[in-house]
């Protein structure tokens, strides 16, 4: 599948390039002045129509929504599911639209501490569908709700920080605890 | 029921009656409408110091050198002076006691200042308890300074900033705090705030509050810095989980460490570039969002909601920058919340502003209203003395007028509201006081409203400079509307020799004794002052 999209999603890579710069900034506000024909508007098109299905059907615990005026940056809030660690806490995170999406993922960074194998130091996440497992079909719905499991459920195979995923598959109360701080002191 | 006003009838009455129920401390300060400030010396020889205020509990007078680098403090002391004749009341004052030196004895005369520093002459705290003055002294302002270190844009640099605690009983200078390359608003206290051992410091440029406590043996101690971490010990608690966090580039952790070398001086400082919320807004927005979330209870409502309301501001509150802080008692700060230029300049009415209320103790956010809320102005309105915490030992700190306890205060304020054109404009205005600064009011008599009435734009009980004109400024009585009781006026007798160049009047009240100091400056003319007494 991935084979399959890369064709295209070169192709606007290039049209998004010229045109947009700057990755997202500067107001691409859903095209309003571009020039119709290039992939920016389609992306943006595509932004706006996730956006209302979104609003429609939004996820448990989730709520997302463009920073100002501007459709490619998002951020997005998820409250800590109850029965984890994360309890209690409220994440932010921004959420990044490239301007050939969906034929590239999104770019998700954590704006609130956490202490969790899969996001490192920066803050930034490892998320299998956010990169090679990434797939146009894929909405940011999905996204968030794939993001909202991993609060749950760690995966630990795949790990940025090393040390968490190991104290996570040896001692999961030492885990826990030390998760459960965290979100305490920078996620409440 | 008729009362005389004549001071030998109250003292009669005084003895002979009871006064009703909880008003014994009203009755006992009429008599300050007899016992007033009537007597004025010109233009009285005295040191050429500039004199800052007396200190809450009387017992100080607080004056800087004119080149802003020494202290000198001085024990107010009623005048004594003997007579030959018999009627001496009568007289003039001979001319031996006309002098600064019968009303007030130097104690002492400390140097503050070093080198290229100078003593902000608009900055003194005085802590009651201990009889401790605060001081601070500062090297010149760079005005584009670069943002470097985890300091935001567009904030003016100080190189150096020192408090200096010392023991105003015998000048012994006890402890000193110093903040580097930082922004501190030394104005008028602006940006400290003190409560009665605690210290909150708010550095603009590192947006950080500091809080120190300052103990008995006179020290500064650190109790925790709010802003970019919230408890005193998340940042230790986060390098000691950093070894098993991976850093994913090493440049970026040699810059980091570098960074904080060079602020050695600056005991927190915010991790430089950090992706991260600070401490203080992850609340604030928290906060914010949890507000929005729970007052919808659908939640496909709610995330339009959020998406409309929180999501759209994002940016604006992140960017948001506090600027003022006041404790409202020792566990919750009133933060003001606005832009960059707002917390800098002194005009803040054109740019939006918040106001949040913060438990330092449980690290979190209480309360969160924009500068126009109706809400927090009724507060304001009826409970404006819970805003004015301050030292509750001296008793007449308590009678400082307020439009919460003072009828006539109150009055002035709603012809104030009933004259303005907008509502929301009004309350903005009125909110621009907040939070309030620390010990900006004087406690004397001569000012509380329920006693006199006098043209506050003239004079008042904030401690501020004004301009003067060459008129008396009369202090009637509030009972007998037509009873003027004295007046007080700056400057030269005769008044000035050229009525159109612009005079600035300070005053100077004693806490409590029919005392005080006008000071009247004009331009490349040496200051006038006259003491005002009660023969």
């Amino acid at each position: 599948m991935s084979r399959g999209m890369s064709y295209p999603s070169s192709s606007a890579g290039i049209g998004a390039a010229g045109l947009g710069g700057g990755g997202g900034g500067g107001g691409g506000g859903g095209g309003r002045s571009w020039p119709s024909t290039t992939s920016v508007s389609a992306s943006g098109k595509r932004i706006q129509k996730e956006m209302q299905e979104f609003n429609v059907d939004p996820p448990t615990d989730c709520s997302a929504g463009p920073k100002g005026d501007n459709l490619y940056q998002w951020i997005s809030t998820i409250i800590g599911p109850p029965g984890t660690p994360y309890q209690g806490g409220i994440f932010f995170l921004d959420i990044t639209f490239p301007h050939d999406y969906p034929f590239k993922p999104p770019k998700v960074v954590f704006k609130t501490r956490i202490y969790h194998c899969n996001v490192d130091a920066e803050g930034n996440l490892s998320l299998g569908i956010l990169k090679d497992g990434w797939s146009p079909a894929l909405t940011i719905s999905k996204v968030l709700l794939a993001i909202r499991s991993i609060f749950s459920n760690p995966d630990p195979n795949t790990p940025l920080v090393s040390g968490i995923a190991r104290l996570y598959l040896t001692d999961r109360a030492k885990h826990d605890e030390i998760a459960a701080e965290w979100t305490m002191r920078f996620a409440r | 029921m008729f009362r005389s006003s004549n001071i030998v009838s109250r003292i009669f009455e005084r003895q002979i009656r009871t006064p009703a129920p909880g008003t014994s401390v009203h009755c006992a300060r009429q008599f300050y409408e007899n016992l007033v400030p009537s007597c004025t010396i010109y233009d009285i020889e005295c040191p050429d110091h500039s004199f800052r205020k007396f200190t809450d509990d009387g017992r100080y007078l607080i004056s800087f050198s004119r080149n802003h680098q020494d202290l000198i403090v001085y024990r107010p002391t009623w005048l004594s002076f003997s007579c030959k004749e018999e009627d001496c009341d009568f007289h003039d004052l001979p001319s031996k006691a006309k002098r600064f030196e019968s009303f007030f004895t130097q104690l002492y005369c400390v140097s503050l200042a070093s080198s290229n520093e100078l003593i902000c002459k608009d900055f003194f705290l005085y802590v009651e308890s201990n009889q401790f003055g605060l001081f601070a002294t500062s090297t010149a302002q760079i005005h584009d300074a670069p943002a470097i270190g985890g300091a935001i844009q567009g904030v003016p640099s100080i190189e150096k900033i020192t408090f200096h605690l010392v023991r105003l009983e015998d000048g012994v200078i006890l402890d000193e705090k110093v903040f580097c390359n930082d922004f501190v608003n030394l104005a008028h206290n602006m940006g400290v705030f003190l409560y009665d051992d605690l210290l909150a410091i708010v550095s603009i440029r590192y947006q950080t509050i500091h809080i120190l406590q300052i103990r008995d043996s006179g020290n500064l101690v650190d109790v925790r810095a709010i802003g970019a971490f919230c408890r005193e010990d998340d940042e230790l608690f986060l390098n000691s989980h950093a070894q098993c966090m991976v850093f994913v580039d090493k440049s970026k952790q040699h810059d980091l460490s570098a960074n904080q070398v060079e602020n050695g001086l600056q005991s927190h400082q915010n991790m430089p570039g950090t992706p991260f919320l600070s401490g203080i807004k992850q609340r604030l927005l928290s906060f914010i969002f949890r507000g929005i979330w729970n007052e919808e209870t659908d939640h496909t409502m709610r995330v339009q909601c959020l998406k409309k309301k929180f999501y759209f501001h994002f940016q604006d509150y992140v960017d948001l920058s506090m600027s003022k802080v006041q404790f409202l008692d020792r566990h919750h700060l009133l933060i003001k919340f606005g832009s960059v230029d707002g917390g800098v300049s002194r005009n803040t009415d054109h740019h939006p502003a918040f106001f949040a209320v913060y438990n330092m103790e449980t690290t979190e956010v209480i309360a969160f209203y924009q500068n126009s809320a109706d809400e927090l102005y009724f507060l304001f309105e009826q409970f404006c003395d819970h805003f004015h915490a301050t030292s509750r030992n001296l008793l007449y700190m308590n009678f400082i007028s307020s439009h919460s306890n003072n009828i006539h205060a109150l009055e002035q304020l709603r012809g104030i509201k009933n004259k303005s054109s907008s509502f929301s404009q009004f309350v903005k205005k009125m909110l621009t006081s907040l939070p309030f600064s620390c010990q900006s009011q004087s406690p004397s008599p001569y000012f509380d409203q329920c006693l006199f009435r006098f043209d506050e734009k003239l004079i008042s009980a904030a401690d501020r400079h004004r301009q003067s004109t060459d008129h008396p400024i009369k202090f009637i009585s509030r009972k007998h509307p037509n009873s003027l009781k004295f007046k007080i006026k700056p400057g030269p007798e005769a008044g000035g020799l050229d009525g159109r160049t612009k005079k600035i009047s300070s005053f100077l009240f004693h806490p409590f004794l029919p005392l005080a100091l006008s000071i009247q400056q004009t331009f490349l003319q040496p200051s006038v002052v006259n003491i005002h007494f009660r023969r």
